[in-house]
């Protein structure tokens, strides 16, 4: 096994160099091969089963060297990048980091060995990680061409050489189990972040660059002072061991509150949730490739894989209800900022906050059923979030544009792509989708806790609101174009792709839970959620949801509309436009009072002046911090 | 699945849809005699829809009537989950597919009217959606499940331990039945907003689909009020009554109001008494498993 | 017997002077009542049966007249409200008018008057249910009217 975990971090590390070395017009072949060698190996991964695998110690001398010598590098970059744009704060902060590591290296008593975990959740993450992420990087050689004729620019050899590099830490980051590693393997995320958000090399990119990099400095900050308290007072150092220790007792438990809470922030930050909200949403300045792979289905995953690898330590605490507070708090507050924007990247960002945030919060709440609840919808919402932003991203190519009210009609230009958002869409927000499915187990095993299940209740109406608004306005035939047809392989695969693992996933939800889920929370928590899957129905103690009678009504929905379909002629008619139409022209066109013509159109409601940033945004701040504040005071009491 | 269930799916399947035809005809003749007038015959509603799958089916999107299908199925779906009892939570989500299916639709004709009807809908579903699972919510805490057939478990029934629940209820009803002063988006009777709001580019049988969907939707609406009481079907039928009542009144002593008043008034008093109905529930009557 | 059982009207006012659509309004009030017989003022063609057509035909509305026509799915009946409507009443021969309805579009049924009573109205209702009842058994489409768009008149 321990062969199929090199390959997994070499690969990508060879990819990313063969991107450099290699021309331009290779690279399409390029990310066919890493798309199929990333299936093969993490199917691999997942056939060699479970395991803690440790490093053998003729290599790790080796090995620490080198990630010594990488973590120097890392902190080197930050310093060197920080006073060449002259940005004080990330530089004090580079700073700050950096005399942690020099404190860490010098005080703390370093690790005898080094062993990667993998367990089921592990392995759910490679398997998102190293197919998803591969589909992703086939995409972007679709994409990048245009987007970068667009805005004159010509750094693909970097783009392709820091995705898959990002591809390998993921990778790292997924299996490690020794905290210094996966440190190394955090930063190294954060940083491949920092480049490709300041792709562009604008003004703009790179001052979103730096808050990104500042703000996940921050927590990784409170994630190494997390790791020298664990390894200073409890001597822990792996991340299998917070749990062995905690799940001792209570007193142990508590004990170790203050560092998981440490952890959990630099988690926080990881995930964007409400004070750090800021650098996701900067990020969308980065190619919607960069969006849909570091920045919706896997970096920004890792925060709240870190939230669910500790639930051990915290399960059923104060500090759990605080971060279970936190979460669904998060989740209600971009759901309502989400309602009220145009921009559909901006609308995927706020999303993907508020799903990392019903993770976070179903961790906090502790309970088998739960912890199971949000290792799936990290599964269901990465692919689902990943096949909309890649969707957005093409939209744009298409329409030029990606503000939601532009978007109306697309289904007449673009029909397939439109079915496939549509399908991203309804996979988010309606049963009997995976996320929905999870939304339903997170609802259901929230509700011994009033006030997480209420945050949770209004978060999901406002999901529903600001999907529909858009989902509606791209199925609206408002547009009279015809359909364009450049149609690329390297495009429409990875998206059609997604869209049948968003299908597959959702009608095997209940082998899925069982293979992977099941054993995976078992090992946690030591107590299997108690969920049956007889007869196509996911059913805990609390609630039954009938998915594959959902499945069978749809299409059974399908087959009455085609039956009844020519029952009745259609006859194809005008718009009602109180008689003014103007046939010869576009259909929405109307005579108006002055016997001219306009196009009629109508807009959705963003209730900008209740839901809009500059009024939520400050509150959000505020009780955000009050929660992270009452999650540490919770930790250290 | 024995003989009796497909007894009783057969009889949800023909029988909502009478009594839902009957309910929406009883509505016209009531607010005829509120208005003084005689009104229209008890079975209009079956002359319409009869006549409107005679009519022609004029279109003007290709898909607009799968939509129709989607929001029928679906309606008649979650009245069924209602019927066996089955997870309350999940049954508001599939009861959701239905709304949106029809928000959609209106959306996909393209026609402007239609898009602004489609809106207002959509900020509908922002002021009872909320309140349908809070209903859901305050059945878990009483029974420790989700499922609707634990009620029966209930000492009291449901009405005694949140009637703040039950009075938005009333509200919701309201703005699900579009009438007035929440038929913005669109309305049954002739009295137009928008032209017809979301349903202004359907015709003939796709019309007609949709006034069936809305007699199972009756049906569905009044079943989640004759919830408050199941256990005694007297008194549960006779709370499904008042609530009928209660929307046919309002309607015809109200105008219509703006969206962005329904929505302060469902998420400054609907809202705020049905998250204070839940609490004082979680207080006094949750017990912890 | 359904088709006339549930008659919806769509109420077209092409350059009326208001007299008949009063009255047109007045057959929905409690005195009159037209929905005794199932009559709905539907606001949208798409879903009316019955046209009714206040008003004399102008060079400025004709299309807008063809164009509710070809909206109203079949079958549908076009009931012409008032003397102008039948024939351009007193306006028949100003400079701007076509004449009346039927100059354009076809007419089932006239209902002579200025203003014509409620119940006249009500009675023109009633005798276009039947024609409608015929032109289904009969399969009758109404024809699409062609525009031409903007008309001008002739003589300009």
């Amino acid at each position: 096994m321990l062969d199929t975990i090199s390959l997994l971090i070499i690969v990508p590390v060879i990819f990313s160099i063969l991107f450099v070395a290699l021309p331009k017009s290779l690279y399409k072949i390029l990310a066919w091969a890493f798309f199929i060698l990333g299936v093969a190996l993490s199917v691999k991964l997942v056939m060699d089963g479970t395991g803690v695998v440790p490093v053998p110690e003729s290599n790790f001398a080796i090995l620490e060297n080198i990630v010594f010598v990488l973590e120097v590098l890392v902190i080197l970059f930050i310093l060197a990048v920080s006073l060449k744009y002259k940005n004080w704060p990330t530089l004090g902060l580079g700073i700050i980091s950096a005399a942690i590591f020099g404190y860490t290296y010098a005080n703390v008593h370093g690790a005898e060995g080094a062993a990667f975990n993998i367990d089921q959740f592990s392995q759910i993450m490679i398997l998102i990680v190293n197919i998803v992420g591969t589909a992703i990087i086939l995409f972007a050689t679709g994409y990048m061409d245009h987007y970068e004729e667009h805005r004159h620019l010509n750094r693909q050899k970097i783009f392709y050489f820091t995705m898959s590099f990002f591809l390998a830490a993921m990778n790292g980051l997924v299996m490690a189990d020794t905290l210094g590693w996966l440190f190394l393997f955090w930063e190294l995320t954060t940083l491949c972040s920092f480049v490709l958000i300041s792709y562009n090399m604008d003004e703009e990119g790179i001052n979103n660059g730096f808050r990104a990099l500042a703000l996940n400095l921050v927590g990784g900050i409170a994630f190494s002072i997390g790791i020298v308290l664990l390894a200073t007072n409890y001597e822990i150092s792996t991340l299998s061991g917070i749990g062995a220790y905690a799940g001792t007792n209570a007193t142990a438990m508590a004990a170790v509150a203050l560092p998981v809470a440490l952890l959990c922030i630099g988690g926080f930050a990881k995930s964007a949730q409400m004070p750090f909200q800021s650098w996701l949403l900067g990020a969308m300045v980065a190619p919607t490739p960069v969006s849909a792979l570091l920045h919706s289905s896997t970096m920004v995953n890792a925060g709240a894989f870190l939230v669910v690898k500790l639930v051990p330590a915290f399960a059923g605490t104060n500090l759990g209800t605080a971060i279970a507070l936190f979460g669904a708090f998060t989740f209600v507050m971009t759901s309502a900022l989400a309602l009220s924007q145009r921009n559909a990247k901006r609308v995927l960002a706020y999303s993907t906050i508020a799903n990392l945030g019903l993770i976070i919060a179903s961790a906090g709440i502790g309970t088998p059923l739960a912890v199971a609840a949000a290792i799936m919808l990290i599964l269901f919402h990465a692919i689902s979030k990943a096949l909309l932003f890649l969707c957005t991203g093409e939209i744009e190519h298409t329409i030029g544009s990606r503000d939601i009210e532009d978007m109306s009609g697309l289904i007449n230009k673009a029909p397939l792509l439109t079915m496939l958002i549509s399908l991203g869409m309804i996979s988010m927000l309606l049963p009997p989708f995976g996320v929905l499915l999870t939304k339903w187990v997170t609802m259901e095993v929230a509700s011994s806790n009033p006030i997480v299940s209420i945050f949770m209740i209004l978060g999901s109406a406002l999901t529903t609101v600001y999907y529909v608004k858009w989902l509606g306005t791209i199925l609206s035939t408002t547009m009279d174009k015809n359909a364009v047809h450049h149609q690329k392989p390297e495009t429409y695969f990875p998206l059609s792709f997604l869209g049948l693992c968003i299908v597959a996933t959702s009608i095997l939800v209940f082998s899925i839970y069982d293979a992977f889920i099941k054993p995976q929370v078992a090992t946690m928590l030591n107590i299997a959620p108690s969920v049956t899957g007889a007869g196509g129905q996911f059913s805990s103690e609390i609630g039954t949801f009938a998915y594959a009678l959902i499945f069978i009504v749809i299409a059974l929905a399908i087959l009455i509309y085609y039956a009844t379909k020519n029952m009745f002629a259609p006859r194809m008619s005008s718009y009602y436009l109180c008689g003014e139409n103007s046939l010869e022209k576009d259909r929405l066109m109307f005579r108006n009072g002055l016997c001219a013509y306009d196009k009629s159109s109508a807009s959705n409601i963003y209730l900008q002046n209740v839901f809009g940033e500059s009024k939520l945004t400050t509150l959000g701040y505020v009780i955000s911090i009050l929660l992270i504040v009452a999650a540490l005071a919770g930790g250290v009491l | 699945m024995n003989s009796f269930d497909i007894l009783k799916i057969v009889l949800v399947l023909i029988g909502a849809p009478i009594l839902g035809c009957l309910i929406a005809g009883i509505d016209r003749k009531l607010t005829a005699r509120l208005q003084g007038r005689v009104g229209p015959p008890l079975l209009q509603p079956y002359y319409d829809v009869v006549k409107l799958f005679k009519k022609d089916n004029m279109i003007v999107h290709p898909a607009q009537n799968f939509y129709v299908v989607i929001y029928v199925v679906f309606v008649i779906l979650s009245l069924l989950m209602l019927v066996f009892g089955m997870d309350m939570l999940m049954i508001i989500f599939v009861y959701t597919i239905s709304s949106v299916a029809l928000i959609v639709g209106g959306m996909s004709t393209g026609s402007p009217y239609a898009r602004v009807g489609s809106s207002r809908e959509i900020m509908a579903i922002l002021s009872y959606e909320p309140i349908l699972i809070l209903y859901a919510l305050a059945i878990y805490l009483l029974t420790g499940t989700f499922k609707l057939s634990a009620l029966s478990t209930l000492s009291s029934p449901l009405l005694a331990y949140i009637p703040l629940i039950f009075i938005s209820m009333l509200f919701v009803m309201n703005i699900k039945f579009k009438k007035s002063p929440f038929d913005y988006s669109t309305s049954h009777h002739a009295h137009q907003e928008l032209v017809k709001g979301m349903l202004t580019e359907y015709s003939g049988p796709g019309l007609g689909g949709i006034e069936i969907g809305h007699f199972y939707e009756y049906v569905f609406l009044l079943g989640l009020m004759f919830m408050f009481w199941s256990s005694n079907i007297i008194i549960g039928l006779l709370l499904a009554v008042i609530a009928f009542l209660f929307v046919i009144i309002m309607d015809n002593i109200t105008a219509r109001v703006y969206w962005q008043w329904m929505l302060k008034v469902s998420w400054s008093i609907l809202l705020i008494i049905s998250i204070a109905n839940i609490l004082i529930v979680y207080y006094f009557y949750f017990k912890p498993a | 017997m359904t088709l006339a059982k549930s008659p919806w009207i769509i109420h077209v006012n092409v350059n009326s002077c208001n007299g008949c659509d009063i009255e047109v309004v007045a057959c929905l009030t409690p005195l009159y009542d037209a929905e005794r017989f199932g009559v709905l003022n539907i606001g949208t063609p798409k879903q009316a049966d019955i046209m009714v057509v206040t008003g004399s035909v102008n060079y400025k509305n004709v299309n807008v007249l063809k164009n509710l026509y070809n909206q109203v799915p079949d079958p549908k009946v076009v009931l012409a409200v008032g003397a102008c409507a039948s024939t351009g009443g007193i306006f028949h021969d100003c400079y701007n008018v076509i004449g009346g309805v039927d100059q354009v579009i076809p007419v089932d049924a006239y209902v002579p008057g200025c203003c014509p009573r409620p119940e006249a109205i009500l009675d023109g209702v009633v005798a276009a249910l039947s024609i409608l009842e015929n032109k289904k058994k009969g399969n009758v489409k109404g024809k699409e009217v062609k525009m031409k768009g903007n008309e001008v008149p002739s003589n300009a």
